[in-house]
């Protein structure tokens, strides 16, 4: 992948098919945690508590009932945009380029944290893991690499609206 | 947190206090509390404080290396319902966040 920064913190990025062929995986396997019933330790990840103090449980219950709908609604519209302007990509032979405006790159930006919050939650990611080094036989080396690769484009991607904020 | 390869870091900077917002009641305010977490990058979490926040790169940067080195710091404070809205706007952008008063 090549990311171009563009003006106003937009981007364009260059995929290989390859690539998005991984990232248009991303927004199944999210919708499907979303939306998933009962304790799963990612999807705990991505809608943790408000208030950790046990005497507090009936303003967390109010919480979650007032937040709880809105937060999935605006990561599903999340998903819908990512494979949007994955739809609108402009293909030539296996390279295939997206044009992102600022507050698409946004919306992006949420999407891939939480896909590397959810892999990162079954893979066991600690402070020590160094994602670009894993063994090539370790039963884990795929989903690592699909790691490594969402890592990297999310990196790019924050470095490239940073450079664009005022400091 | 995560630090990216390849991705230029801000040099570590030496963290002197928490940083408290202003009080304007006499009631002690709530606090929102940003935790430590191996997956969000450094420089998201950066990003993030500044766009929710509105504060500086340095401000932001700050609270990220905090959050690195202390496991926890305080991002912002107010009413109680004011800590729930900023609780709410860092889980919708994947920050492991919550709130507490302190006693």
């Amino acid at each position: 992948m090549r990311i171009k920064p563009g003006r106003a913190g937009s981007v364009q990025i260059v995929f290989d098919a390859a690539e998005v062929e991984l990232l248009r995986d991303v927004p199944e396997q999210l919708r499907l945690l979303y939306e998933a019933p009962g304790d799963d330790p990612a999807r705990s990840r991505l809608f943790p508590r408000a208030y950790l103090d046990p005497t507090e449980e009936k303003a967390e219950q109010q919480w979650q009932a007032a937040v709880h709908p809105e937060l999935v609604r605006e990561r599903l519209e999340g998903l819908d945009r990512l494979l949007g302007a994955l739809a609108d990509a402009e293909v030539k032979s296996r390279r295939v380029k997206v044009s992102l405006t600022a507050d698409d790159v946004g919306v992006w930006l949420t999407v891939l944290n939480d896909a590397r919050l959810a892999f990162g939650s079954r893979l066991g990611i600690s402070d020590d893991t160094d994602v670009f080094r894993f063994a090539p036989d370790d039963p884990l080396a795929l989903e690592m690499a699909a790691y490594a690769w969402l890592t990297t484009l999310q990196g790019g991607l924050v470095e490239t609206l940073l450079g664009s904020m005022p400091g | 947190m995560s630090r990216m390869r390849a991705v230029a870091s801000t040099a570590p900077v030496e963290v002197e206090e928490p940083i408290v917002g202003e009080v304007t009641v006499t009631d002690k305010p709530w606090i929102v509390i940003v935790w430590n977490d191996p997956v969000n990058l450094m420089s998201y979490v950066v990003l993030v404080l500044q766009k929710l926040f509105g504060y500086s790169r340095e401000k932001a940067t700050k609270l990220m290396l905090q959050v690195h080195h202390e496991g926890r710091a305080m991002v912002s404070d107010g009413t109680r319902e004011k800590c729930e809205a900023d609780v709410a706007r860092l889980h919708a952008h994947g920050l492991w966040a919550t709130m507490e008063h302190p006693s």
